[in-house]
């Protein structure tokens, strides 16, 4: 007889009574995705583990006040989110993102020329700069909604805004990153 | 989408984050007691600073402006002031029962579990003391924002690191380092030096319409961890 891996909702009940074992399956896949949410509002790895560390760690004790008809993933990136602004340094070292190399460029594109390659890759690395340099409100925001993908609604959980809020404010940020583009081009 | 939001798609396929840590959560279920569970994790005890300050009118001329909260207003100064010590929980005014103080502010009192005294003074600002009355380990003060706009002046010294944080979303400053002083201002505006006392690390923080200031012997999170779970 085989016996089904449990479902989260079954791994909520167990880490709420107090398994930790279970807590630790809970957010196994959510592990990289509350780092790299520190990461981008800490812009500093050492900073961001320790956010994303005492982050689930706090919602493990906080798990008594989750919804449990609500989605885990925002609500643990929102307990994240914010101990990452907590821990955001003001003269802290500011880390960049970084790109992976030229060549590995999006599925999708056959065979492209190595000047093609390099057009790509500078285009690229003009749009990470330009999205870099944005205010920090506006940066957040897009790197929420792109570059960790998350949806509208995950968004304004995990920065603690209203759903409008984040639609308006992605649309400015959008606009202002345009034009910083056509500045720079 | 826009052809924008599209190569920023794109650029996500294409970034490369530091490495994902290998967490090791240590979760233990702590034991239910009287204060909710971060107070009791306090391990560290709160040493009180106990004085009273005799502010000189060059300290009071040196201030420099730094940070301005809704009811607070924290500046730096070059030295603190020469202090005369008292002690320090008579500053917190009278101690009271509970309901009393809440009478006498005029709103209901937030906490972080039952305290182990409360004072007021002069019906304005409650005080709730969790730990031993000699040897408290963390101060809870409340007041209505109203009373505190332009009343309250927390001034540092150099050595005092001053830090914006988020508490519940909202603005909050953390004050640690040096010895550093709170003053509070008479109802005619002046400074009274017998009003002031010496402050450990401390978080200020509005909550709705109250101004509410934290002092305990914590790191920052965890003085942000504790003030979010004020209820």
């Amino acid at each position: 007889m085989v016996s089904r891996p449990p479902t989260e909702g079954e791994l909520v009940e167990r880490a709420r009574r107090g398994d930790g074992a279970a807590f630790g399956a809970l957010v196994r896949d959510h592990e990289e995705i509350a780092f790299r949410t520190a990461y981008l509002i800490t812009r500093n790895a050492a900073d961001a583990e320790d956010a994303a560390q005492a982050g689930l760690v706090k919602a493990f004790y906080a798990l008594p006040r989750f919804r449990r008809e609500a989605p885990l993933r925002p609500w643990l990136l929102a307990i994240v989110a914010n101990e990452a602004r907590n821990r955001r340094r003001g003269g802290g070292r500011r880390e960049s993102l970084a790109l992976r190399a030229a060549h590995e460029l999006p599925s999708g594109d056959a065979a492209p020329s190595p000047e093609g390659r390099l057009l790509v890759a500078e285009q690229r690395t003009e749009l990470l700069s330009a999205l870099e340099s944005l205010r920090e409100d506006d940066r957040i925001v897009l790197s929420c909604r792109y570059l960790l993908d998350l949806n509208e609604a995950e968004t304004a959980e995990v920065l603690s805004l209203r759903r409008g809020t984040v639609k308006s404010r992605t649309s400015r940020a959008l606009e202002r990153l345009r034009v910083r583009l056509e500045v720079e081009a | 989408m826009s052809e924008l939001e599209l190569r920023l798609h794109e650029l996500r396929a294409g970034l490369e984050f530091p490495p994902t840590p290998s967490f090791e959560l240590r979760l233990e279920r702590r034991p239910a007691r009287r204060l909710r569970p971060l107070v009791v994790a306090l391990a560290a005890v709160l040493v009180l600073l106990a004085g009273a300050l005799a502010l000189s009118p060059g300290a009071r001329s040196a201030f420099l402006e730094l940070f301005r909260l809704k009811g607070a207003t924290v500046t730096r100064v070059e030295e603190l002031p020469r202090v005369e010590r008292i002690r320090r929980l008579d500053l917190l005014g009278e101690l009271v029962t509970r309901a009393e103080a809440e009478r006498r502010v005029g709103f209901r009192l937030l906490d972080l579990g039952e305290p182990d005294a409360v004072y007021v003074r002069e019906g304005a600002i409650a005080t709730l003391v969790y730990g031993d009355l000699d040897e408290p380990r963390l101060l809870l003060s409340e007041a209505r924002g109203g009373i505190f706009d332009g009343f309250v002046r927390k001034t540092g010294a150099s050595g005092t690191s001053v830090e914006r944080v988020s508490v519940d979303g909202l603005p909050g400053l953390f004050v640690s380092g040096a010895g550093h002083f709170v003053m509070f201002r008479d109802a005619y505006g002046q400074i009274d030096d017998d009003r002031a006392f010496l402050a450990g690390t401390t978080l200020l923080w509005n909550r709705a319409e109250l101004l509410l200031r934290l002092e305990a012997d914590v790191t920052r999170a965890e003085a942000v961890e504790l003030a979010e779970s004020v209820r």
